[in-house]
């Protein structure tokens, strides 16, 4: 089966820091990944990359056969609106909600295209059968909401786009430990169908059994490649879980 | 009383649109535009270039009009996008983006300044009376037409943006970035193309202003100046980015200016305006629309 993201020789940093060294990714369709990793040993740089959101990047990054990589040191973010329409949504870490504007405005700000604008309330419908606690606060302005909820409203947002790839940032940094389970519970139930999703958590036992794949980071680097079989991860693999 | 009200209204509504635009863009893209009075003053040449040309093959009355206000608001709008080309696009993701964008600006409206002057000469050009003259009489004191004409029209504009930004997919966009660039980015706006659009309609309201405003003085070369510092007063004690906040303001500085100009002197009015502002954001760092909104700081 033909990878829907393919990252080769992937390399990326800040200025003079560099968090990536040389990584090689694939994930197929229908699959869901768990990134997995200490703070700070490179799961939110990888996402940041694929969605050209660091300082500077080198390396082919390939998806859905269209090339998002490249060598790249120009302004953060300038590329970013242009590959996300090509079908990625991002959860990013801290959320980066619109705090003056309702969630039923934030949900529906995840739905940029004319063509997913028009069709909505129906999108919005299906994210609030994923997170039921956000109906009522449809038109509550989203600064008030709890951290839980926040969370819910940033993956909500890039549910509701036409995405065949969904990067999901450490959904359940910050979290009580029993919203976060309930949280990470849902967003590994939705149908990713002939798309992928990859998930960046530290905490591995949340992702234990509900993802296909687990890749472990370590310094930038790939250090692990398993199924499903989280319990045979090899100790000498270097990545401290 | 009545007058004084009356005039505060009108000023409220000339100035508040420069306002509006220059919150706006602040608070969409980061930049201080000091070229909104160059914007402003484009918008009153585009006018009058039509006016003359419209006069001429002897058009007159409400089509006139029309003409008049589309081609202030036009105009300052094709401005807005030229201001946007020198001094947002190429600096927008540089360093210290904010200050270089001022600098620029203002580099823009001092060249603008005489851009004007070397191409319409220093004279004053007078645009047709918009909205006919004569006055409404109320009791025993009257509104001129053209000064209802001026409230009416800025208000229905702002009430007609605001409900724009409201309700459609570009003014949600507008607005996400407004509140939080990266969240905008993930969601695919494109802040260059989105600020270019804010800086067009930034400019076609100002365009309104300077029609509005040259219905009682003239277009000049200066004829900028005056709005682009009210303009900034406003916006301020409005807390950059906030539409209720600058609203507000509008309100507060224009009955500050009709009743220092009525009871005191005009040359006090800047005084009296200034002061207002340091007051409010002594008490109020964030403006008066900082509490209400959240907004880019």
């Amino acid at each position: 089966m033909t990878a829907i993201l393919s990252m080769q020789g992937v390399s990326a940093g800040y200025g003079p820091v560099r968090v990536l060294h040389d990584l090689d990714i694939e994930v197929i369709p229908g699959e869901r990944v768990g990134l997995v990793g200490l703070n700070g040993h490179g799961k939110t740089t990888l996402l940041s990359t694929i969605v050209g959101l660091t300082g500077w990047q080198d390396g082919s990054i390939i998806f859905k056969g269209e090339q998002i990589g490249g060598r790249r040191s120009h302004g953060v973010g300038r590329t970013t609106p242009h590959i996300v329409r090509k079908g990625i949504a991002l959860a990013p870490q801290g959320d980066a909600i619109f705090p003056g504007l309702s969630v039923r405005e934030n949900l529906d700000s995840g739905a940029y295209t004319a063509l997913t604008w028009r069709s909505r309330r129906k999108r919005r419908e299906k994210v609030l059968d994923v997170f039921p606690p956000l109906t009522k606060l449809l038109g509550q302005s989203a600064g008030t909401l709890s951290g839980g909820e926040r969370r819910m409203v940033s993956v909500g947002r890039a549910l509701m786009s036409d995405a065949t790839l969904y990067l999901v940032d450490e959904p359940s940094l910050g979290l009580a430990p029993k919203i976060s389970v309930n949280l990470v519970a849902a967003l590994c139930e939705i149908d990713v169908g002939e798309g992928a999703m990859i998930i960046a958590e530290q905490n591995l036992p949340l992702l234990e059994g509900r993802v296909d794949r687990v890749l472990g980071m370590h310094a930038g680097e790939l250090k692990l490649d398993v199924g499903e079989a989280l319990g045979d991860v090899p100790p000498a693999a270097g990545v401290h879980l | 009383m009545i007058e004084v009200l009356v005039s505060a209204a009108v000023l409220a509504s000339i100035y508040g649109l420069v306002a509006i635009g220059i919150s706006f863009t602040w608070a969409s893209i980061g930049m201080l535009n000091l070229a909104q009075g160059f914007i402003f003053t484009a918008g009153g040449y585009s006018a009058w270039l039509f006016a003359q040309y419209a006069q001429a093959w002897g058009m007159e009355g409400a089509a006139l009009s029309v003409g008049v206000l589309t081609f202030g608001m036009g105009g300052a709008a094709v401005a807005g996008l030229l201001v946007g080309a020198v001094a947002f696009l190429p600096l927008q993701d540089r360093a210290n983006f904010r200050t270089r964008s001022l600098i620029a600006t203002l580099a823009i409206s001092l060249m603008g300044t005489q851009l004007w002057l070397i191409i319409f000469g220093p004279q004053n050009k007078p645009l047709p009376p918009v909205f006919g003259q004569g006055r409404l009489e109320l009791g025993n004191a009257g509104v001129s037409y053209q000064q209802l004409g001026t409230i009416i029209v800025a208000s229905f504009m702002l009430v007609a943006v605001i409900l724009w930004m409201r309700s459609s997919r570009r003014g949600l966009q507008m607005r996400a970035m407004m509140m939080n660039p990266l969240g905008a980015a993930v969601v695919g706006v494109s802040v260059r193309t989105t600020g270019m659009r804010v800086l067009a309609i930034s400019g076609a309201l100002s365009g309104l202003s300077s029609v509005l405003l040259a219905q009682v003085f003239f277009v000049s070369p200066t004829s900028g100046t005056q709005p682009l510092v009210t303009g900034l007063i406003i916006s301020l004690a409005g807390g950059l980015g906030s539409i209720p906040g600058t609203v507000v303001a509008a309100g507060l500085i224009g009955v500050a200016e009709a009743l220092t100009a009525r009871y005191l002197q005009q040359s006090l009015v800047p005084f009296v305006l200034f002061g207002i502002v340091v007051l409010i954001l002594i008490f109020r760092p964030r403006g008066l629309g900082g509490l209400l909104e959240d907004v880019r700081e």
